[in-house]
């Protein structure tokens, strides 16, 4: 009777814990982007203060740094400073852009106001561009190769030295399109 | 006209309209640029169905969102979702199944940006038979354990496997009908229950029936 209550257990529990297993190195939190490794979807986006609205296409053979965030967003606070400081650390060869989603624009300009800028921020207010990027929440970050492919997508607050990761990612994924892992 | 209406019905009316037409007022919000139809068809190919409109494409956008999962309340449909993710999604199955794209599509559409986890119901490959097969598989097997265990109760002392006891039991020697075990005080015990409980003489089964 023992050893049937124990391959009975065994029976049961194996398959759990081979599951565990392979599952241990994962981080739950990151679900992973279909959209890695995948040509950029297009969008043309009104900027914010007016302007000329702004083409993903017209950035071809330069590398994107297209950010989601709002102005409620306190990890989008804190990144602000990594990515105004962006352009004039990377150069002109690496475009900026931040698409604003789940915002009023008035808050928008105040924070650009108040924080600076030094790249176009986008309104995107049926979200239209955000559901075609997946973004689940802000801050998201994807990081758009000159050939128009998504080379990386951050979740959560940049650090400079990710920023600047990402950015040698994303440029040198010119000469070889597509096929990518994350 | 509307003079001829009391006030309070008329503000109640004006209030159900009002909240049966937000989402199809908010989908023509000046500003709110449609989808791009042609970058969808791209990744899901021409629309297979036919276009929608009035009660048909009411009721097939709610199909549809229904089986969508929020990406951001997770355990909801984009339906059942008052979230603005699943406002803005829902806008977005309303316009592609208005241009006539099949559930399917509009499926894959967002699972290219979502990854297959914005199906409520996963779609039969891979691993996936995986979660539809393992219920049947589990019922299956309680049913095996239920009919393995009633066997072995109708057989009580027999091994599993031998003749059933309902066949083999009248005509079987006293002994072999109701055992007993080998310590002998317990087989006194187990005599004594049988007296109590089923009132046998001396906890022996009366011969004559």
């Amino acid at each position: 009777m023992n050893r049937k209550v124990l391959f009975g257990g065994l029976l049961v529990s194996l398959p759990l814990v081979i599951l565990l297993l392979l599952s241990l190195g994962r981080d739950p939190h990151q679900v992973g982007s279909p959209l890695v490794g995948r040509p950029a979807p297009h969008f043309t986006l009104p900027v914010v203060g007016g302007g000329e609205s702004v083409t993903l296409e017209s950035m071809r053979g330069r590398t994107v740094v297209l950010n989601f965030w709002a102005t409620w967003c306190v990890p989008c606070l804190e990144e602000h400073p990594v990515l105004a400081a962006g352009p004039r650390r990377f150069g002109g060869d690496v475009v900026f852009l931040g698409v604003v989603y789940q915002d009023e624009t008035a808050d928008v300009r105040r924070f650009l106001r108040e924080q600076g800028s030094s790249y176009p921020s986008l309104l995107d207010d049926s979200g239209k561009v955000a559901i075609a990027y997946g973004v689940y929440g802000v801050p998201e970050t994807f990081f758009v190769s000159p050939g128009g492919t998504i080379v990386d997508k951050q979740v959560g607050p940049l650090t400079p030295d990710l920023l600047a990761f990402y950015i040698d990612r994303a440029r040198s994924a010119a000469a070889a399109p597509s096929k990518s892992t994350s | 006209m509307n003079s001829a209406l009391a006030r309070p019905a008329l503000r109640s009316l004006l209030l159900a309209l009002s909240a049966a037409l937000a989402a199809p007022l908010t989908a023509q919000a000046p500003g709110d640029a449609p989808i791009d139809l042609a970058q969808v068809a791209n990744l899901v190919g021409a629309p297979r169905g036919r276009e929608l409109a009035g009660d048909a494409l009411e009721a097939e956008a709610q199909r549809v969102s229904s089986v969508l999962r929020c990406p951001v309340c997770q355990g909801l449909s984009v339906a059942d979702s008052p979230s603005t993710m699943a406002t803005h999604m829902r806008q977005q199955v309303r316009e592609l199944v208005a241009a006539g794209f099949s559930e399917d599509q509009v499926l894959s559409y967002f699972e290219a940006s979502y990854g297959e986890f914005v199906r409520l119901q996963p779609p039969l490959r891979g691993i996936n038979w995986l979660v539809w097969l393992a219920p049947v598989a589990g019922l299956a097997l309680g049913l095996g354990i239920v009919v393995w265990v009633l066997r072995g109760a109708t057989a009580t002392g027999r091994t599993p496997g031998a003749a059933p006891a309902a066949t083999a039991s009248p005509a079987a020697p006293v002994s072999e009908r109701d055992p007993l075990p080998e310590d002998p005080a317990l087989a006194q015990a187990v005599l004594r229950v049988r007296a109590v409980a089923y009132g046998w003489p001396g906890g022996r089964r009366p011969e004559a029936r």
